[in-house]
């Protein structure tokens, strides 16, 4: 009875994690709608508020495949109320679907800066990154705006996400990610978690920890600053290269930060396997960057923690009332936070959320067991640090000896 | 230009409503799709079941279907500059395949019951310059799918009637259509949003809809994909 209590204890610091994680975006939020109120800048850019920021930006957007509403999704990036910038969409393949609807997007806006590349270039293993460097050599203004496909934004985007850098000292700028739409289980999955998981992680190590936290699908620099790194070069062989960029940026003496700007990430159709395979994969480049600080993400995990003890202890009173509490309090907690970031999210999907913690909680152990992941088609291993080494089958060595015992007895079975 | 000829909504056994469809093509860069909605024909027992189940577009309601058709199709050609065509699927449904057909009408203006005889349909369907396409006419291998081979038995009866016939549906191909050298079209049926992934045609032509009918008509600038993501 006492192991009990202790789970009943991990859960509830779960829920007070879960509960600070809010008040992080509610303050992160806040600090916009205040200065949307009363005029207050941003503290990078107190000194710098009277002056008007608009320096020409190059938007990056790295194509491949159809995302759910990719028209939409580009065609935003074209109604930006911003004097000048440029658009270079890059797609690896002539064929590729997305290529199609990003001319359409062109065809549609004549009088913009937008351009399409072609390019197959195969210089590193991070498909992004491969795709991107084309269109890194061809940019010609001074920012650097690297945005991911699947996301949407609105006409004051790149207004609002540049003004940062009137400080001199800010060296990237990245955005906070709300999870919109859902038509089927896996989106529905994937929105409850960037709105409470990643949106709360995020602006909980910006707001309490100070630490340099960077979401690749905006990030913003300047040019000067990202050659001063190394260039996209420098990051062609990781899979987290937003990660990586961010340390660099931060390790040269400029501040990383995060825009209380949210843009959209639309999901409207993705699959249970899409959205398993994202977050065993995100899962295990977190495992392979932050080693064992990766156990906090389990033991934040509240719901799975007090569904563990009505697996351990059968459905008795005490268990019952643990895991259905605490399934009740993070469902209110996801709400809240949905309707905090305008998600505008239907109600009811946030009944399918203990469910969700529940499979994250299982995906939490995939790290442990293997290091090999898929992206975009492609397959590798992930190594310190998220570098990437193409896969070449079963690796010799595993991360613990019990699972190359139980690979070698899978084979065996396998043969049998 | 990318086209799907082939594609049902909840009008009638389709899954996706009609302004989530244009929405889905028109996200995914298509050109020219048609809506072919079910008619059935209500004089036998499995079309008395599907006008039952409201699986099918009737009499009565397809003043309205059109009309919202043409609603989307402006909305498609505004934002998308998606060329929108609105049709039905004329489906003659028996228990043996070999007497059931299904034909595509595009650009069809007034209704066309499915209990008229083929001659009458194909008839009407000219009168209204119509494109008429016979649909999944060889055997299919979706086991769920049952097999409408009326047309293709019945083939040098009916072929002069018919301005193009699916070469390929879904996922399905019908190499006996090319060996007919017949003209052809490809489809996906869509009735899931998985089905956007699945054979398409390439037209080579302007984008409006005499040039689109002319093309599959005279059959030249056609081409068929196979739409991957």
């Amino acid at each position: 009875m006492e192991l009990f209590w202790i789970f009943a204890a991990i859960s509830g610091l779960g829920l007070v994690g879960y509960a600070m994680q809010i008040l992080a975006v509610r303050s992160h939020l806040a600090r916009q709608e205040n200065r949307q109120g009363s005029g207050v800048a941003h503290p990078d850019i107190d000194s710098w508020a009277s002056l008007e920021f608009t320096d020409p930006i190059s938007v990056l957007k790295p194509l491949k495949g159809l995302d759910d509403n990719l028209f939409d999704n580009l065609e935003s990036f074209c109604l930006q109320d911003y004097p000048q910038f440029e658009i270079i969409f890059c797609v690896q393949d002539r064929n590729d679907p997305a290529r199609k609807v990003a001319a359409k997007v062109q065809e549609r806006h004549p009088d913009l800066d937008i351009s399409i590349l072609v390019e197959d270039c195969q210089i590193g293993l991070n498909p992004k990154v491969n795709n991107l460097l084309p269109a890194y050599r061809r940019a010609k203004h001074p920012y650097i705006l690297i945005s991911d496909s699947n996301v949407r934004v609105g006409p004051d985007y790149l207004r609002a996400v540049i003004q940062p850098m009137r400080n001199p000292a800010v060296g990237l700028v990245s955005n906070p990610i709300r999870g919109v739409g859902g038509r089927s289980l896996g989106a529905i999955f994937e929105n409850l978690h960037l709105n409470s998981f990643i949106m709360g992680s995020v602006c909980f190590l910006d707001r309490f920890l100070r630490m340099p936290c960077v979401v690749g699908k905006s990030m913003l620099m300047r040019r000067i600053d990202l050659e001063a790194a190394g260039g996209l070069f420098a990051v062609r062989n990781v899979l987290a290269e937003d990660y990586v960029l961010g340390r660099t940026i931060h390790s040269m003496g400029l501040k990383v930060v995060l825009s209380e700007y949210p843009i959209d990430n639309v999901n409207h159709y993705w699959s249970l396997r899409r959205f398993v395979n994202r977050h065993t994969r995100w899962g295990k480049m977190r495992w392979c960057i932050g080693g064992f600080r990766y156990l906090v993400e389990l033991i934040s995990n509240s719901v799975f923690v007090s569904w563990l003890s009505l697996l351990f202890w059968g459905p008795t009173g005490y268990t019952v009332v643990l895991a259905g509490a605490v399934s009740f309090l993070k469902i209110a907690g996801d709400y809240f936070l949905a309707r905090r970031i305008s998600a505008g999210i239907p109600s009811w999907h946030f009944l399918f959320s203990p469910i969700k913690d529940l499979l994250m909680g299982i995906l939490w152990f995939a790290p442990l067991l293997s290091r090999s992941v898929t992206w975009r088609g492609n397959r590798f291993r992930i190594g310190p640090d998220s570098l990437l080494q193409p896969w070449r089958g079963r690796p010799a060595t595993h991360a613990f000896g019990w699972t190359a015992w139980l690979s070698r007895r899978t084979t065996v079975s396998g043969r049998l | 230009m990318l086209c799907d000829f082939h594609i049902h909504t909840t009008h009638s056994d389709g899954s996706v409503d009609l302004p989530r469809v244009i929405d889905l093509f028109g996200q995914a860069g298509f050109d020219v799709i048609a809506i072919t909605d079910h008619v059935v024909d209500g004089d036998n027992a499995i079309g008395k079941l599907g006008r039952f189940l409201r699986l099918s577009v009737t009499e009565k309601k397809f003043g309205d279907y059109m009309e919202r058709v043409r609603k989307e199709a402006q909305r498609a050609w505004d934002k998308y500059g998606m060329l929108v065509l609105p049709g039905v699927e004329i489906s003659k449904n028996y228990i043996s395949s070999d007497r059931s057909a299904h034909i595509l009408l595009l650009d069809l203006k007034r209704f066309v019951p499915a209990s008229w005889d083929y001659e009458r349909i194909f008839l009407e369907a000219k009168r209204q310059d119509a494109l008429v396409v016979a649909c999944h006419p060889h055997h299919q291998s979706d086991p769920t799918s049952k097999d409408t081979l009326f047309l293709w038995n019945n083939r040098e009866r009916y072929a002069r009637y018919i301005d193009a016939w699916e070469i390929a549906n879904r996922d399905d191909i019908f190499n006996v259509i090319s060996l007919k050298k017949y003209p052809y079209i490809a489809g996906s049926d869509f009735h899931k949003t998985r089905h956007l992934y699945s054979w398409k045609t390439l037209l080579d032509c302007e984008r409006n809809v005499k040039d689109v009918k002319r093309c599959i008509r005279d059959n030249r600038g056609v081409a068929i994909t196979l739409f991957r993501n």
